[in-house]
Parts: structure tokens; C-alpha cells; sequence
């Protein structure tokens, strides 16, 4: 084996290597199966927790960096020890509790969130071979489980006892619940191009057969991938969509009354949250672990840490929006054009087939990937285009309504101050 | 004792002991989290049975959506912490719970019972010993229950009237909560200020002239001049 092959199946090697040390001190059985599970999930909760390390000080610095600031700079070369700084202030805070809180659900709140963030990392592949458990049904465990981030939001917001912290449960129930709507149907058509709901074979899909990457779904799929990235950000409450910790209305939303390491839970599981969404997206568009010359995991990373980019780009540059305009922008533009989209997918996609054995079983015209790409990314497209021509038409019309509402209000308010005459009205 | 049969009793306990702790609860918010908790053991069993599909359904389902619901409603009722947990009708509860609960165990046990000319229960469950092995699950189930699902010999016909009861649902939601127009509004409001200035007359109130920001619409009636 080349050095190229080990560097390449580094994470295959280590854990097959620790399968092999277990195995052969406890020998091959139950024991040795649960030793290496549990290592396998030390591990990769070891790695999410560092890497919510790193997401800190880069979102710190690159969002300082956009609005022209410095950003964290005293703690080691760059700041770079400033994750730890904070974590060390973390653990040294009082770890206070409202008189009137409600005890166990209070604390249970940080826990829960945190776990179940934590749970999702068991399905991704981080390289051919390397992945927690291959599910069969993978992508949809990740957004099952995310689910139960907003059971505990609530139970933080309620057991908190503080009008700010229900405000902040409140609103993240009609975003969250909202919100996983879109994601759901974004994710259809990706599974049903891959013809599989789990994260190792959808990747396989988008890699060719000498393991050099194929077209990524974001090709196919660009509708798909812009929807299911906009509700990524909502789902995992982040700038332009953080209505539910909006600082300057509601003090901190659902965590106001959190302190010390409680606190730092929360800041886990948000941020640890967004690195799923971010992984599930290089996973499902962006090819996940597939790509030349780089070794796979390296790959993954670096697809991750683009889509964690632009997180920390809108988070930086754009305003947060309205309880309204969230509203608006789910249900009556993502929804409608996802179940479009995934209509016109499902048709396309049993129109133009790619592989001959489906087209035996089903029929349809048999095409190469390419052309099946195209024909999907320009139904795509014109799905986008024609869906903002809309929106954006009903928009001016409500907004000239609008205004027509307010000049006749105008006008009848001038015609009721000239009516009076000397402070009585006239006759 | 097997693994599985231990998490298997663990997991029962969670479902039942979730189950009383909700209907004896004092506080319905405590209620509705046990009632996720018992949720969550109903995840664990289906774990246990290899049918991991239907574990993050039910997760997504009755944890993501269905308790949220129950607990926005808990939040929306008075008296959340000094609930009583029965009221003066549990006793007939009791007698309805225990009723379905021995039909259930008849319509499910190994003892084959003859009420009229229909047979009931003389279910045979598959039988696992310690030491063999459990009957496989085969790694198509979940593309045979989606096959499942359209094929009209199967459950096709029941998907899809689920489907349409859903839609109907989803369109009477639609319907009570609809965005009325601007026209709608201002009817309302006309009216509103029509049966106020009666109201005032009536009672031989001054009418007040209205600040100029909350003056009525156009399309409003004037406001009669009140008695000087």
C-alpha cells in the first residue's frame, strides 16, 4: 500500500486498526462490539465538540472581518486560544437557576438539545467505509432527531419562567415546525435521484465508478439545494432567521435565564446543529466525500466548512426579518415551489432514465447523467425564475394596494378635519 | 435474559411508566413531557424490532409535531399547575380503559375465544429463545413498504384516502385561518363603527370627533352630529 493509499484511508485504517486491538484483547463477541461502539461514539462526539471550537472563533473572526472590526485577538496567535478562554469562563460561572423556575424541566432542556445534536453525527459518511451506522434511512434520521431540538426549546422557554424566554419558545415553535416542511421536500428529490434515503449511498450516486466525483445534485437540483439551504438556516435559528434569540426585542428568546455551562449547551447544540446542516448539504449536493488528488475526509471538511461560509456570511450581512415575512417566505413561496419542483422531478425523473435495468423495469427514454442533468436543472431553473416572477408580482400588488388603503385614509381624514369648524362639525 | 429482552422490558417500562406519570401528573405540562417521554420508548421498541423507518417517524411524527401541538395547547389553558388530575367522571374512564384493554389482550393472545360465529384472538407470535437467532429482517422492508403503499392490492386504496382526508384537513386549515381581503376588513370595520355611533346615540353620549390617525375609511357612514 502506497503512502498515498494510507493518507487517503487514514480514518479507515485507525478504525479498523481499533476494531482490531478490541477485538483481540477481548476477543470477537457482545463486548468487544459495544467497547468499539462506544469508542466510535466518544470519538465523534469529541470531534463535533472541537469542531464547534473552531466554528467559534472562525464565525468570530470572519464575521468581525465583514463589519470591519478585528475580532477576537488576545488569547494566542489570531485569538486562536479564545475557544478555550471561553470555555474555561464557561466553567467557572455560577450556575444560577430562577426561584421560580421549574426545576427538572429547566435543567433537562440544555441536556436534551445537546444530545440530540450530537446523536445525528452516528449516520454521516466521513469517508468511503467510515460512518457511524450506514441506516438505510439516514437522511431522514438526521431530520427526524433535529426535531427534537424544539421539544427542548420549549421546555428551556417554559421551565425558565420568564416572559422573554416563552416569547422566544413561542416563535421558535412556528419557525421550526414551519421550516421542516421545506426541508423535507428538498430532500425528496435528492433521494429519489439517489434511489436511497441513506447518506453513503446517496454519495456513492454522485461519485463515478473510478471513485473520481460524478455531477453533484446541486446540478441537478438547484432548486432544490437553495430551498433546503434556506430552511437549513431557519431550522437551525441563525442570522437572518435568529427570531427566536432576537436580542433587541426579546433579551436572548428561550436561553435568557441560562448561565455557565448551560448555557454552553446551547451554544453546542446551535452550533453543532448548523455543522449538520452544513454536512447534510455537502452530503446531499456538493457530492459529500467525493473529489480528486484530496484525501476523502479532507474533502468532506472542505465542502463543510463552504457551506458553514455562507452561514456565517448572511449572518454578518443581512438584517434579521420580520415574524411575518418568515411566515410569508415558507408558506407561500418555498412550500408551493418545492411541491412543483418535486412534481416536476418525479415526472422527469421517470421520463429520462439512467440506467438500463430501470428502464427495463419502468420504461422511459434512457439518457447519459449529463443530459439527465440538464433536463432537470433547467425544469429547475424555470421553476425558480417563474416562482419569483410571481411572488415578486404579488408582492407589488399587495404593496400598491397598500398604499392606495392608506391615501384613502388620507383622504377621508381630510375630509373629516375640514368638516369641523371652530372645534363643532358642520351641519 | 438477553440484551434485547432487557432493553425491551426498559423500553416497556418508559412507554407505561411515561404513560401513568401523564394521567396522574398534577401539572399538564408535566403531563405532555412524560407523554413525549412515553413517545420516545414507543422509538426505542420499534429500534428493538429492526424497523428504524418507523422509529424516525414516529420521532419526527409524535415528538417533532404532534406533542409541540399538545403542549401549545397545554400553554393556551388556564390553571397549568393546579390541574386536577381526575374530575368527577373518572370512574367511568376506568371502565371504558379496562373494557378496550380486554379486548385487546382477546383480539391478541394465544387463547382463541368463539363469540357468535366469529373466532377471536389464537394469535401465534413468532417465538424467540435465548441462544437463536432473532428472524431476520430483510434489508428491503423499507422498499417493500413503499411498494406497499402504491400497489392497489395492498394498502394503495387506504394511502391514498389518508392522503385525501389529509388534504381536506390541510384546506379546512387554510380556510378558518385565511387572509381576509383589505375590502373584508374595511366591511367589518364600517359595520363595527355603524353599530357604535348607534350604540352612542342610544345612550345620548357626545360623540367625540375621532383622532385623525384611527379616523374612519372612507367607505365607513358618516357619524351623525350628536345632540347639542
Amino acid at each position: 500500500m502506497s503512502v498515498i493509499d494510507a493518507i487517503n484511508n487514514l480514518l479507515k485504517i485507525i478504525s479498523d486498526g481499533v476494531v482490531n486491538l478490541v477485538e483481540g484483547i477481548l476477543g470477537p463477541g457482545l463486548g468487544a462490539d459495544l467497547i468499539v461502539m462506544g469508542l466510535g461514539a466518544v470519538a465523534l462526539c469529541t470531534l463535533a465538540a472541537l469542531t464547534f471550537m473552531a466554528m467559534t472563533w472562525a464565525e468570530r473572526k470572519v464575521v468581525a472581518r465583514i463589519q470591519s472590526r478585528v475580532g477576537p485577538n488576545q488569547a494566542g496567535p489570531f485569538g486562536l486560544l479564545q475557544p478555550i478562554a471561553d470555555g474555561i469562563k464557561m466553567f467557572t460561572k455560577e450556575d444560577t437557576t430562577p426561584a421560580s423556575a421549574d426545576r427538572w424541566v429547566y435543567n433537562a432542556a440544555p441536556l436534551i438539545i445537546a444530545t440530540f445534536a450530537l446523536v445525528t453525527f452516528a449516520v454521516f459518511p466521513l469517508a468511503p467505509g467510515v460512518v457511524g451506522t450506514n441506516l438505510n434511512i439516514g437522511v431522514f434520521f438526521v431530520i427526524a432527531v433535529g426535531s427534537a431540538s424544539t421539544v427542548a426549546i420549549l421546555m428551556a422557554g417554559w421551565g425558565s419562567n420568564n416572559k422573554y424566554s416563552l416569547l422566544g419558545a413561542f416563535r421558535t415553535v412556528a419557525q421550526l415546525v414551519g421550516y421542516e416542511v421545506p426541508m423535507l421536500l428538498n430532500v425528496i428529490p435528492v433521494i429519489l435521484l439517489a434511489g436511497s434515503m441513506g447518506l453513503a449511498d446517496i454519495v456513492q450516486r454522485q461519485t463515478l465508478a473510478d471513485g473520481n466525483p460524478g455531477i453533484p445534485f446541486i446540478l441537478y437540483l438547484p432548486l432544490s439545494a437553495l430551498a433546503f439551504f434556506i430552511a437549513g438556516v431557519a431550522e437551525t435559528g441563525r442570522s437572518p432567521f435568529d427570531l427566536l434569540e432576537a436580542e433587541s426585542e426579546i433579551v436572548a428568546g428561550f436561553h435568557v435565564e441560562y448561565s455557565g455551562m448551560k448555557f454552553a449547551l446551547f451554544m453546542l447544540g446551535e452550533y453543532v446543529n448548523t455543522l449538520a446542516v452544513s454536512i447534510v448539504f455537502a452530503t446531499l449536493f456538493l457530492g459529500g466525500y467525493a473529489g480528486p488528488i484530496l484525501p476523502p475526509y479532507l474533502w468532506l471538511a472542505i465542502k463543510t466548512a463552504g457551506v458553514f461560509f455562507i452561514f456565517m456570511w448572511l449572518r454578518g450581512t443581512l438584517p434579521r426579518v420580520r415574524v411575518d415575512q418568515l411566515m410569508s417566505l415558507n408558506w407561500k413561496v418555498l412550500v408551493p415551489m418545492s411541491v412543483v419542483n418535486l412534481i416536476a422531478v418525479m415526472i422527469l425523473a421517470k421520463l429520462f432514465v439512467t440506467s438500463p435495468g430501470l428502464q427495463a423495469a419502468n420504461g422511459g427514454i434512457l439518457v447519459t447523467p449529463e443530459t439527465q442533468a440538464a433536463i432537470l436543472f433547467v425544469a429547475n431553473m424555470a421553476i425558480l425564475l417563474s416562482g419569483l416572477a410571481i411572488a415578486a408580482r404579488r408582492a407589488r400588488v399587495l404593496r400598491l394596494a397598500e398604499e392606495a388603503d392608506i391615501e384613502s385614509r388620507r383622504e377621508a381624514n381630510r375630509a373629516a378635519a375640514s368638516s369641523f369648524v371652530g372645534g363643532a362639525p358642520a351641519k | 435474559m438477553t440484551i434485547s429482552q432487557i432493553l425491551f422490558i426498559v423500553m416497556s417500562l418508559v412507554v407505561l411508566g411515561g404513560g401513568v406519570m401523564v394521567v396522574t401528573a398534577r401539572n399538564l405540562f408535566h403531563a405532555a413531557l412524560f407523554l413525549i417521554l412515553s413517545f420516545f420508548g414507543v422509538v426505542g421498541l420499534y429500534l428493538l424490532l429492526d424497523a428504524g423507518f418507523f422509529a424516525a417517524a414516529q420521532f419526527l411524527v409524535y415528538i417533532g409535531a404532534i406533542s409541540i401541538l399538545i403542549i401549545f395547547a397545554v400553554m393556551l389553558t388556564r390553571g397549568v399547575q393546579l390541574a386536577q388530575p381526575a374530575n368527577s367522571q373518572w370512574p367511568a374512564a376506568l371502565v371504558i380503559s379496562v373494557i378496550v384493554f380486554v379486548i385487546m389482550a382477546i383480539m391478541l393472545g394465544p387463547i382463541a375465544i368463539t363469540i357468535g360465529q366469529r373466532q377471536f384472538g389464537d394469535v401465534s407470535w413468532p417465538n424467540v429463545t435465548a441462544g437463536q437467532p432473532a428472524p431476520a429482517v430483510a434489508d428491503d422492508s423499507l422498499v417493500r413498504l413503499g411498494q406497499s403503499f402504491v400497489d392497489f392490492n395492498q394498502y394503495g386504496a387506504a394511502f391514498l384516502l389518508t392522503a385525501v382526508l389529509i388534504l381536506v384537513a390541510m384546506v379546512g386549515a387554510i380556510w378558518v385561518a385565511r387572509d381576509r381581503t383589505l375590502k373584508d376588513v374595511m366591511e367589518e370595520r364600517a359595520e363595527l363603527a355603524a353599530e357604535e355611533a348607534q350604540e352612542a346615540m342610544l345612550a345620548g353620549l357626545v360623540q367625540q370627533p375621532l383622532p385623525l390617525g384611527e379616523a374612519q375609511s372612507a367607505e365607513s357612514p358618516a357619524v351623525p352630529a350628536a345632540h347639542h
